[in-house]
């Protein structure tokens, strides 16, 4: 009886994602005025904000990209906070202040490392802009980037805007390559129906836009995020998409702002990262089930589906995996979830190479690789995030440490 | 787990709760981090265990799959019915035989008796022919004779109407009385009828002389006779070459049923089927053939494969092909099946035992 309800939820997680991805394609080809009207006259006061840790001078180069943004210069800041980096990446900082003088680049310094989530709040004091812009430091920006996400907080009841992220390293290697796949996908499909109702899920840290106001009244949530006294520094881009949603605001994705990122391009990198993503979507799982009625009366029955069904799907999978492999051991060493990889591998790599040459893959059968990948992380990230709930890093740069009265020194 | 509800966030700190929320958070993490790292090293032996599982069975070349036979299992009560269907088949084949045999032996004497009868006709014809050939000239002369004889007598009695005329006009005349006429009358008659009579034999000699000198209908119906027992003789014959064909091929399909039901006889589900008492049996795939031999030993582990023990020895191994999933990976293989005689029963119910030698040396 336990096997067949979890094969019922795994089918059920599967069919919703499938669905997902089809609308995605009606409603892009069929429908375009489902998409937000952008008004590109509207021109708020934005600040950039960019957490930094130990990203040395990548961080430079991000607020380069970000310099050469269209917005009218007047109009934004950078507001870069380091974390306490153990590298050289304040002064890349601060060189990036005395290189760039075109905009308006402010920096400052945690007194002591306090995580992703509570630096992007410390470098929220130094803002009175009216909409904030939190970003990666490690990613380049469309010159575009702050105005196509400003020109969507037009429609008054959009709390959160985010923009597409792309791989910046495709053909790295088969992992850049996989990763590039589902990065587009993820974004131009999956989350295409999400935008439809305005009820995006999770909005990338990588480029996120929020009213400030939205944030104001959010932070307080975010500094007290912790688990059982242990701070949560990470999924802070979730758990603001989802705090924007429960707060009644819609949450949306422009397509049209982009940004890059350097995806990992080894396994060890990669398997770190996801396993990050993994206890924030578990944690947000968590969090859902634990406020239920509020989210069933205040969100869109697509987006609750969406934030029950995706995180149980991934603990459900792990428990179908593990069931599959104790009945037959071999089961994924068949020619099916090969040939289905590729197959849907191919036609993706053909849309990428047709609308986005700059991410366009050099390898069409990389993509296989991805059912061994989806084999390791159905196995193995559900459990290692759900017994690793307790950890408060950046992820792969840092060891734990104390929570500590948070200040700035500003520059 | 602990993230503040909306509008419910980040509560007024009271002087003696975060001491309790302390030692409450410190006691669930802690819980946790037990729980966690026991979980983890299980995940993480789990792994392990699996990858040494499928490398040992990749590359171990002794081990077999035991199998419980049970005597009302499927293949083995299809054995029995085939086996006593085959047996039924002889024992009507048999019948068929010695009814044939029967049929032969009967046809052989009546063929017999037919060709004894064709030598005695052969001599009655020879013989009558032969008297035919003597008698028929004989007769011819004797014809002749009677023929000038009765040619004399119809010349008398051609003489003997004036006679009778002479009678009635004596008689009218009453010269003699009419005793004397009816006398005379009377005699005349006689005269007559001995003519006709020898007139009759005369035809009926040369009837006989026609019969005896030419090939008449009588002839033929004894040559026809002989004919249809030559026929005869000759459907008997065939009928014999047929009959002992069939029963060369019913004894030839006795003898092939025979050696189906040796070769059957030697089979496990056969074994299990007709023995009385429980019985072994184990797949040994093609790979680790050199393994199964008779006599080798037999090896129950634990964990299926740490910590062996020998349970038993190969008592033989079965000729036939068998398909099997194999007990680990689940995929279709080929193999046999072999017989063990186990000293601990039980063993037979263990997912694999091993061949020859311990997987492990230990």
């Amino acid at each position: 009886m336990a096997p067949i309800l979890l094969w019922l939820v795994m089918v059920l997680c599967l069919l919703i994602s499938v669905v997902k991805y089809i609308m995605g394609i009606i409603l892009k080809v069929a429908f375009p005025s489902t998409e937000i009207k952008k008004d590109y006259s509207y021109q708020p006061r934005v600040s950039v904000l960019m957490p930094c840790f130990n990203e040395g001078k990548t961080v430079y180069e991000t607020i380069e990209s970000i310099s050469k943004s269209k917005y009218p210069s007047d109009r934004f800041e950078v507001i870069a906070q380091d974390d306490c980096s153990v590298d050289d990446s304040y002064e890349w900082m601060l060189k990036a202040q005395r290189d760039f003088t075109n905009i308006r680049i402010r920096t400052g310094k945690n007194a002591v490392n306090s995580g992703k989530a509570r630096t992007v709040c410390n470098a929220l004091e130094l803002s009175n802009a009216e909409v904030i812009i939190s970003i990666d430091s490690d990613c380049i920006f469309h010159e575009d980037a702050i105005t196509e996400l400003t020109a969507c907080f037009s429609e008054p009841r959009v709390g959160s805007v985010g923009g597409r992220v792309g791989v910046r390293n495709p053909n790295d290697s088969v992992i850049t390559a996989i990763q590039a796949v589902i990065y587009y996908s993820a974004f131009q499909l999956y989350k295409v129906p999400e935008n439809w109702t305005r009820s995006v899920c999770c909005i990338s840290g990588c480029l996120f836009a929020i009213r400030r106001d939205l944030l104001s009244e959010i932070e307080p949530a975010i500094r007290a995020r912790h688990w059982f006294g242990i701070p949560v520094n990470q999924g802070e881009d979730r758990f603001l998409t989802h705090q924007t949603l429960l707060r009644g605001y819609g949450t949306y994705i422009n397509n049209d702002a982009l940004c890059w990122t350097t995806v990992p391009n080894n396994i060890s990198v990669l398997f770190k990262q996801q396993l990050r993503w993994r206890r924030s979507i578990v944690r947000d799982f968590f969090y859902t089930l634990r406020t239920l009625p509020q989210h069933v009366w205040k969100l869109h029955p697509n987006t609750v589906f969406t934030l029950v069904l995706t995180p149980l799907g991934a603990i459900v999978a792990f428990l179908v995996v593990l069931t599959m492999l104790s009945s037959d051991p071999l089961a994924w060493a068949g020619p099916l979830p090969l040939v289905g990889a590729l197959g849907i591998g191919a036609v993706l790599t053909w849309v990428i190479k047709k609308y986005s040459s700059r991410e366009a893959l050099a390898n069409p059968l990389a993509f296989g690789a991805y059912v061994a990948w989806s084999m390791v992380s159905s196995l193995l990230l559900t459990p290692l995030a759900l017994c690793t709930m307790d950890s408060a890093d950046w992820g792969t740069r840092t060891k734990e440490e104390p929570e500590v009265p948070l200040g700035n020194t500003a520059h | 787990m602990a993230t503040p509800l909306i509008n419910a966030v980040a509560p007024p700190p009271k002087k003696k709760t975060p001491d309790l929320h302390a030692l409450h958070y410190k006691l669930v993490i802690n819980l946790y981090r037990v729980f966690a790292v026991t979980i983890l090293y299980l995940v993480l032996a789990g792994i392990l265990a699996y990858a040494f599982v499928m490398g040992f069975y990749a590359i171990n070349s002794s081990w077999a799959a035991p199998l419980i036979l049970s005597s009302v299992d499927e293949k083995s009560l299809d054995f029995r019915v085939k086996l006593v269907t085959s047996q039924q088949t002889i024992e009507d084949v048999k019948v068929d035989a010695q009814k044939m045999q029967s049929g032969i032996a009967e046809m052989t004497k009546h063929r017999a008796a037919l060709l004894e009868l064709e030598t005695p006709l052969k001599e009655a014809i020879v013989r009558e022919q032969a008297h035919n050939k003597a008698n028929g000239p004989q007769l011819a002369a004797l014809d002749t004779q009677k023929q000038a004889d009765n040619a004399k007598t119809q010349q008398v009695l051609a003489q003997l109407k004036e006679v009778e005329s002479n009678i009635h006009k004596d008689l009218a005349a009453g010269l003699i009385t009419k005793g004397d006429a009816a006398t005379q009358l009377s005699a005349l008659n006689q005269a007559q009828g001995a003519y006709t009579d020898s007139k009759i034999a005369e035809v009926l000699l040369t009837d006989s002389i026609l019969q005896k000198t030419t090939t008449g209908t009588d002839s033929l119906e004894v040559l026809e006779k002989q004919a249809e027992l030559r026929s005869e003789a000759a459907q008997l014959d065939v009928a014999i070459h047929i009959a002992q064909k069939e029963l060369y091929e019913d004894n030839r399909q006795i003898d092939r049923l025979r050696d189906a039901i040796q070769t059957a006889k030697q089979s496990p589900y056969y074994l299990n089927a007709a023995g009385g008492k429980q019985l072994y049996f184990a797949f040994v795939p093609y790979d680790n053939q050199a393994s199964a031999v008779a006599g080798s030993a037999i090896y129950d582990c634990y964990l299926n494969m740490l910590v062996c023990r020998k349970v038993g020895t190969v008592t033989q191994a079965f000729p036939g092909e068998e398909a099997a999933i194999h007990p680990i990976f689940k995929t279709n293989i080929r193999g046999f099946l072999i017989q063990m005689n186990l000293d601990h029963p039980e063993s037979a119910k263990s997912k694999t035992v091993f061949l020859d030698r311990k997987p492990l040396l230990f």
